[in-house]
């Protein structure tokens, strides 16, 4: 299905570079840098044991955005079925072989691999393929439940692990592009009809222990030895870190190990503390930079395939920060996503940066 | 065509979701506002809990000197037990252990074990008990590894050098109750606190005290102590410098308690009391009750037969005779009925009155001491003799009103604010009191009764003595007061110095003249010399039937039923210095029992 004969750009590669976008690079590198400090201030002021090995898979990250940005988008798509089973595959594979406690990872060695993140780029090429392939159809209800399913079969099989918050995550970006294609109204509307009306035949029939895990997930403050104390401190921390923060290094919340998983989830409240609301809303502000970025280029691009890819990668971005700022400031439950590009997380810091990658593949292959 | 307008929806559910996305961000800075700006004061108490621990640091106690500086009251280093609260801890395995081998109060368990129970955070520690034996402390000083929760912590603790010498005076400190948060708002809740209960440490217990100070630790949050200092350093209890001579004070507790040393047997300690004043500044030289108990066991700890015995002793020892005790003054009044009588003028210099040892007045009888009368004297002779007949004529004479406004002037039954909670006022009867309190009229019996010192009047020691130091100054009404150099204005005595001059000239016979009652207290002295009035009075009336027989020897009567024996005085003659007032309880007559005591002591002060 080769639609070109060469899968790379044969013009120089220093004109290719130039192609790239650098305003968003940029920003990018800002905001890894900050990582890089958060969790130097993590580790105690120490480069070990986060902040060099966070240093080393930036630096990686970005030599992926490159090789990716030299490869045309259409050569990187023909992989986007095998790749979407693949992920698939992984994810059958870890509930029966996974690693960890809750099975999330495959060992390869040299590094936890965590399908459930790539599965996210999978879904995003998956449907920009679909879609494209069977464009406009969109009244269809078969074809949308297609698509629908799609989104649900990897969905089901991340909260199954469990990972609600990978999964929900991996649902709502599913949905979201589905929308963005066209899903009509109607559809929504009875769906969302159905759900409501269902929950509380549901939950009659559900048994009291249940119950309680829902309710806990609902209001984690029940639970106040475990994930309702984490939830406390993380409040306490941003809350206390007050208008300009108690200083780099200062903050007693992660300094006194009040904070659970400071280098990952909670990075952003250790930010928060240190820093106050001014360092923390910057960074809110570098993130809506990233997103207005990704959104220019989705009103440039002409080409349908591409413009779903775009607004997929962007939304994905979107969803990272909105779940993992949410998460610690005590809006919604705790599900454990990590915060892009800061969070000492291996295959969704990769994952990011796959996704940035292929933007820029968008980008160069552009005949501008 | 149908390619633009799929285009145009497409752009329109992008622009829609971009909203989305701009809502959202709105709603995270909303709320990083909320947390980080309008409620950060919340959040940061809430972190300042979490990463420190506070707790008071209980001030040193000020400590009570003597005039000439020797220490009354002071603190030395003691030990207290902790437990440290934790989670999922066998709180009563690990008291029953410890009260296994050694020898804890189970009032200070159940304490502790309310105390624990009102714990809300860990790592906290908390008060057992500071009242450990050094053998207790060392016998769980071994096995510390057996106890991982449990510490000890370096406190202080009261001690009272002197004992019982000083016991109603000082007082004793105890540990803080439910009564005295109640009454006290000022005072905080603390379990290790000990805040006085009696005498000076009570009265003065807001300066001895001192202010908390408070530790600061911080904690992690597995509640391992990262750092520990002093956050406000608490300010130690002001020092107390008090006018008790400490050897007078002893000297004449020694004197009241082993009154026939020339025997050999043990004697019982007299109850009864001495006071010592400086009559031109009001300072206590020494102010001693009998019997009295050793202060140094409420420190450790009184257990409860000891509480008991000292509580149900007939003789009260922990009763303060000197502030609290109240007894007719009996014949030490007469100076105050003869000056009532010599302001009022209803009697000259010279003025005699015939004494035949008995005044009838009505269908009543009222006798002399004296069986047979002490025949034809005026008013100084009456004095050095204490002729009770001449008083009932001269008290009949000025009438009970005048004789109270003299006493009250005299300092009997008058606002006296001695530095003692357990200071009460004596009672000095009038017409009015008469008729609120009892409800019927005053007699003139009673006012006969009255002129000396008997029926329904009332006054303690410290009355007694500050009524012979104004006499002495005759200047200023002179106000009786523990502390040394206080400065205080007193007020203008306002009595004729001329009838204070013949008074205390028929003071000074009852000791130095012959026929006076109290010649044999004379001082061994030619140039200091005393005067005084003795004073012995009656418990149980006695019967005209009891009179004919003969009345009973005070020897062979019961002890309840002796007389009180009192004596007050002041010397030197010249340039008076000091007064005294001593009582001695069914002691037998004055002249015998207290006026001895009153010279050893003035003659240890002057001599």
């Amino acid at each position: 299905m080769f639609t070109s004969n060469k899968f790379y750009k044969p013009d120089s590669i220093l004109k290719n570079f130039f192609k790239l976008d650098w305003i968003l690079l940029f920003v990018v590198l800002v905001i890894c840098i900050i990582g890089v400090g958060a969790l130097y201030s993590a580790g105690d002021g120490s480069l070990k044991p986060w902040a060099l090995n966070h240093i080393y898979k930036v630096i990686f990250g970005f030599f992926i955005v490159f090789i990716l940005s030299q490869f045309k988008i259409n050569f990187i798509m023909n992989f986007s079925v095998i790749l979407y089973i693949f992920c698939i595959l992984c994810l059958i594979y870890v509930t029966h072989f996974g690693v960890g406690d809750v099975k999330r990872w495959i060992d390869l060695k040299y590094f936890f691999f965590q399908p459930s993140e790539l599965a996210k780029i999978a879904i995003i090429l998956l449907l920009a393929k679909f879609f494209t392939y069977f464009p406009n159809n969109s009244k269809n209800i078969l074809y949308n439940l297609i698509a629908i399913s799609l989104v649900l079969i990897p969905g089901f099989l991340i909260i199954n692990q469990p990972d609600l918050g990978t999964g929900s995550m991996l649902i709502l970006l599913g949905f979201a592009i589905i929308f963005l294609n066209g899903l009509s109204w109607n559809v929504i509307l009875s769906i969302t009809l159905v759900s409501l009306i269902s929950i509380p035949v549901i939950w009659q029939n559900l048994l009291e222990y249940q119950k309680y895990r829902i309710l806990v997930f609902l209001n984690p403050e029940l639970d106040t030895l475990g994930k309702g104390y984490q939830i406390m401190q993380s409040k306490i921390a941003i809350g206390s870190g007050g208008m300009f923060g108690k200083g780099y290094l200062a903050g007693s919340q992660s300094r006194l190990d009040f904070l659970p998983e400071k280098h990952t989830d909670f990075v952003y409240t250790l930010i928060s503390e240190e820093m106050g609301f001014i360092g923390s809303m910057s960074l809110l502000i570098l993130y809506f930079v990233i997103i207005i970025v990704l959104m220019r280029e989705f009103l440039k691009e002409e080409d349908f395939t591409n413009k779903i890819i775009i607004f997929g990668i962007s939304f994905l971005i979107f969803l990272y920060v909105i779940f993992n700022i949410g998460m610690v400031s005590g809006l919604i439950p705790v599900v454990g996503a990590p915060l892009p590009f800061i969070s000492n997380g291996g295959t969704s810091l990769i994952t990011i940066f796959i996704g940035l990658g292929i933007i820029q593949s968008i980008r160069v292959s552009r005949n501008v | 065509m149908k390619n633009l307008i799929f285009k145009k929806n497409i752009e329109r559910r992008f622009f829609f979701l971009s909203a989305l996305k701009g809502i959202s961000f709105g709603v995270l800075s909303w709320r990083l506002f909320d947390l980080q700006v309008i409620e950060n004061k919340k959040y940061d108490k809430l972190s300042k809990e979490n990463q420190f621990n506070f707790s008071l640091v209980v001030p040193e106690r000020g400590q009570i000197y003597d005039r000439k500086g020797r220490v009354l009251a002071a603190n030395r280093d003691a030990f207290s037990l902790y437990i440290k609260s934790s989670k999922n801890l066998n709180l009563s395995e690990i008291l029953k252990k410890l009260s296994s081998i050694t020898t804890l109060n189970e009032e200070d368990i159940n304490n502790f074990q309310i105390r624990y129970k009102n714990l809300k955070k860990n790592n906290i520690n908390v008060f057992i008990t500071d009242n450990l034996s050094k053998r207790d402390i060392s016998k769980i000083a071994v096995r510390l590894h057996e106890f991982p929760k449990v510490n000890f912590l370096m406190t202080k603790k009261r001690v009272y050098p002197q004992g019982a010498i000083t016991s109603h005076l000082i007082g004793y400190t105890g540990k803080l109750t439910e009564n005295d948060l109640k009454r006290n708002k000022n005072l905080i809740n603390f379990s290790n606190l000990r805040i006085g209960k009696y005498g000076i440490e009570k009265f003065f217990d807001n300066q001895l005290r001192g202010e908390f100070g408070r530790r600061r630790e911080e904690v992690n949050a597995r509640g391992k102590i990262i750092t520990s200092n002093l956050y406000e350093n608490p300010n130690p209890g002001k020092n107390l410098n008090l006018s008790i001579d400490l050897n007078i004070q002893s000297y004449a507790l020694s004197r009241l308690q082993n009154i026939n040393t020339k025997k050999r047997e043990y004697v019982e300690p007299e109850t009864g009391s001495v006071v010592v004043m400086d009559v031109n500044t009001g300072e206590l030289i020494c102010c001693v009750s009998s019997p009295n108990f050793n202060p140094n066991i409420f420190t450790r700890g009184i257990n409860p037969k000891e509480w008991k015995s000292l509580v149900n002793n007939k003789k009260a020892p922990l009763l303060n005779r000197a502030v609290s005790g109240l007894y007719p003054p009996g014949s030490t009044i007469k100076m105050a009925v003869a000056l009532a009588a010599l302001e009022s003028g209803v009697i000259g210099y010279d003025n005699k009155f015939f004494c035949n040892g008995v005044k009838e007045y009505g269908d009543m009888k009222f006798h002399c001491w004296h069986k047979y009368g002490h025949g034809n004297i005026n008013l100084s002779q009456a004095i050095e003799r204490s002729c009770d007949v001449f008083f009932y004529e001269l008290g009949l004479k000025v009438g009970i009103d005048k004789i109270g406004l003299m006493l009250n002037k005299l300092g009997l039954s008058a606002n006296i604010n001695l530095e003692l909670s357990e200071f009460q006022k004596g009672l000095v009867p009038s017409k009015k009191w008469k008729l609120d309190n009892r409800g019927t009229r005053w007699t003139p019996g009673e006012t006969i009764n009255a002129s000396i010192g008997q029926g329904y009047m009332l006054s303690n020691p410290i009355e007694l003595c500050t009524m012979t130091a104004r006499i002495a100054n005759s200047e200023m009404s002179v106000e009786p007061t523990l502390l040394k150099n206080k400065t205080k204005k007193f007020l203008k005595l306002d009595i004729n110095k001329g009838h204070l001059n013949y008074v205390k000239n028929a003071m000074s016979n009852v000791v130095n003249n012959e026929l006076g009652t109290a010649f044999k207290s004379k001082l061994n002295s030619q140039s200091i010399k005393m005067a005084g009035k003795t004073g012995t009075v009656q418990v149980v009336r006695i019967s005209e039937e009891e009179r004919e027989k003969g009345i009973i020897k005070n020897k062979d009567r019961e002890w309840k039923k002796r007389d009180h024996a009192l004596f007050v005085g002041y010397a030197p003659l010249e340039k008076p210095k000091y007064s005294i007032c001593v009582i001695v309880e069914h002691g037998g007559s004055g002249s015998v029992t207290a006026a001895p005591i009153a010279k050893d002591i003035i003659e240890k002060l002057l001599i």
